[in-house]
């Protein structure tokens, strides 16, 4: 290809790019634009960007009206439990299946990850049924209860663990280091980006999840901030659409802060390539 | 007595048998060097002794005690690995520390040890680096150092120079050489070069298929191997091996025959068939006829630089001499002589040495081969 071919080749794929960047964009820019607006001009500007009177009272409404604190708190808890557990019980289980050898291994992999398949609207009436025999019905712990464990993050962490050289292993077994002392003093550093990636995954997800709170939480005390977004898009309260953006924009400062923190390992997980000693 | 003594061992994955009734012993303080072809068994072999592959069946007793299921911490082993395997997260310090720590060694011990290390190899410069930012030498000087600190009764090395070039692999064998001579621990090392075999054993043993083929001191190795695999294997280029019929005492290649020396005959008693060997810098070549000595047609000639590499035929019998200096050309017939101090000859079913004979001197004949040179 000669040069100018390429550079009108690569200015192409930039456009692209930009229009797809844009694309994704506009749901965020127009959550914050309108949440700036009062609710008449929403409804006669709600396409356009910049508010003619910004106002931060939706903001305020949303802090007067709601227990805001104690949902954030109720969801920080939640996505906090869940990503432990979740993360916890992942590096485990991959540890378990990268660095031993036993029988059925190979089956209870495909059987484990092939739970990633399993869509949740089957799995949803029994754990709703186990959570409610256990009397965990409206609590928080119900809803943190059914996500202990995730194939997925097996999937993911095992995947990263297959890239330790089996030397690095062996050496540290040579040295008398016990199974956990090596998983916590060279596995664990040498795969510090995917467990932080699997771990910001799992609590984005729970951060976000609202059809399994919806089920376990009954009492407003508990929500969390998807419950309470709710609240202003149904038939309940749904005709205050400002106040439902600006408490778009709060749900999503958290999880956005904690990705722009630590988006170095997201891409890095993905980007990965061995690791040498 | 820290010695390793390998007793029958075998080791199999599925049906496929990859050491096979390995008899081995390495004494306290000796230098055992496995060598082989890919694929012969030996890092297999290496890897029963440290731990990290189950023996199959047989025994292996180290230090006297049986081994076969002591754990790979448990059996006081230090091990370098053909990659270093250091762990990329950690300095140079925390990589030879690491097993001290972990088995909670006094500080101000480790502290001495480390220091100590660092001097020997030369790495206090180095040691707050971590592996990727030092060179291939730096990094397996840091292996051997991780290796060395434990002072363990054994040291297995896997292949420890393979990534490194050929000037530096000269030095750190000489290095590693001296290191053993300060500590003199068991000392297991896996090659397939046989020039870092022959520089850095106190013996020799070679492996082929799984099975021994020969542990002998690496003079004797080259000098008088046990079998063909052997000759051939050692020595670059290699030994010079053809079948040849027997008749009185004369090798026949074809229609020419090559006389043998008196001290030869009993070996060959009882034989009509043989394997001759004979290393390519053990023959002589020249352009005169001589008594007893067979005609051959030069093929072609390698430049090595400082040597010249001869092949030539003997009848049906391709062969390979080291000239030093003046070669003859392409097609030119040649005469061709053994040094008969230095030939080799093997039983013909069982490819095995027939043995030496006791008496072997220099004969007239050889004096004459010393003096056929090309004008």
């Amino acid at each position: 290809m000669n040069p100018d071919r390429k550079e009108y080749h690569q200015i192409g794929w930039h456009v692209l790019l930009c229009v797809i960047v844009l694309l994704l964009l506009f749901p965020i820019v127009f959550a914050v634009s309108n949440s700036l607006k009062t609710l008449n001009e929403a409804y006669q500007t709600v396409m356009s960007i910049i508010p003619h009177n910004p106002t931060l009272d939706n903001y305020l409404h949303v802090f007067k009206r709601l227990n805001f604190l104690k949902i954030t708190l109720n969801t920080f808890f939640i996505a906090l439990c869940v990503t432990v557990f979740k993360t916890v019980t992942s590096i485990l289980a991959a540890y378990a299946f990268v660095s031993y050898d036993w029988k059925g291994k190979g089956i209870l992999y495909f059987i484990l990850i092939s739970t990633i398949f399993i869509p949740f609207s089957v799995t949803m009436i029994p754990n709703y049924l186990t959570v409610s025999s256990l009397g965990l019905n409206d609590t928080l712990l119900g809803v943190i209860l059914p996500q202990f464990a995730d194939a997925t993050g097996i999937l993911l962490i095992r995947q990263s663990m297959k890239t330790i050289p089996k030397s690095i292993l062996e050496v540290a077994g040579m040295e008398n280091s016990s199974g956990l002392k090596t998983l916590r003093d060279v596995v664990i550093p040498l795969i510090k980006p995917a467990v932080i990636s699997t771990g910001i995954i799992f609590f984005i997800n729970s951060w976000n999840e609202y059809v399994w709170p919806v089920l376990v939480l009954k009492s407003r005390e508990n929500y969390t901030l998807s419950l309470a977004l709710q609240m202003y898009i149904s038939s309940e309260g749904g005709t205050e659409f400002t106040i439902a953006m600006a408490v778009s924009v709060l749900t999503m400062f958290v999880p956005l802060t904690l990705y722009l923190i630590f988006q170095k390992y997201i891409i890095s997980t993905f980007t990965a390539s061995g690791i040498k000693g | 007595m820290k010695d390793i003594i390998l007793e029958n061992v075998c080791k199999a994955y599925g049906g496929a048998q990859v050491v096979k009734n390995l008899n081995l012993t390495v004494s306290e303080g000796e230098r055992l060097i496995l060598l082989g072809p890919s694929g012969c068994g030996k890092s297999t072999t290496l890897r029963m002794i440290a731990g990290l592959e189950e023996i199959t069946s047989g025994k292996l007793y180290m230090g006297e005690q049986l081994s076969n299921h002591v754990a790979s911490g448990k059996r006081n082993v230090a091990m370098v690995f053909q990659n270093y395997a250091l762990f990329p997260h950690m300095t140079v310090e925390e990589n030879i520390t690491y097993g001290l720590k972990v088995n909670k060694y006094p500080k101000t011990e480790i502290e001495q040890r480390l220091s100590d290390v660092l001097e020997m190899l030369e790495l206090t410069a180095l040691c707050k680096r971590k592996p990727k930012d030092l060179s291939g030498g730096q990094r397996q000087r840091v292996a051997l150092a991780r290796a060395i600190v434990k002072r363990s009764d054994f040291l297995l090395l896997d292949e420890p120079l393979s990534n490194l070039d050929a000037q530096l692999r000269q030095h750190a064998r000489k290095e590693l050489v001296k290191i053993h001579d300060k500590y003199r621990q068991t000392f297991v090392y896996v090659t397939h070069d046989q020039i870092e075999a022959m520089t850095v054993g106190d013996k020799i043993a070679l492996m082929y298929e799984g099975s021994l083929k020969m542990v002998d001191t690496p003079k004797n190795v080259y000098h008088k191997p046990a079998n063909v695999f052997t000759a051939k294997f050692i020595g670059s280029p290699s030994c010079n091996v053809a079948s040849v019929n027997r008749e009185e005492n004369c090798l026949l290649f074809g229609a020419q025959r090559l006389a043998l020396p008196e001290c030869w005959m009993e070996q060959v008693k009882g034989r009509d068939r043989l394997y001759f060997g004979i290393r390519p810098e053990h023959i002589r070549l020249g352009n005169l006829p001589a008594d007893g000595a067979l005609i051959a047609t030069i093929k072609y000639i390698e430049d090595y630089g400082n040597r010249m590499g001869v092949y030539f035929d003997v009848e049906d019998h391709e062969m390979i001499a080291v000239c030093d200096d003046n070669a003859p050309c392409p097609g030119q017939t040649v005469y061709f002589l053994p040094d008969f101090e230095k030939i080799h000859l093997f039983d013909y079913d069982t490819s095995d040495s027939i043995g030496y004979p006791s008496n072997l001197t220099r004969s007239d004949l050889n004096e004459l081969v010393y003096q056929y040179k090309f004008a």
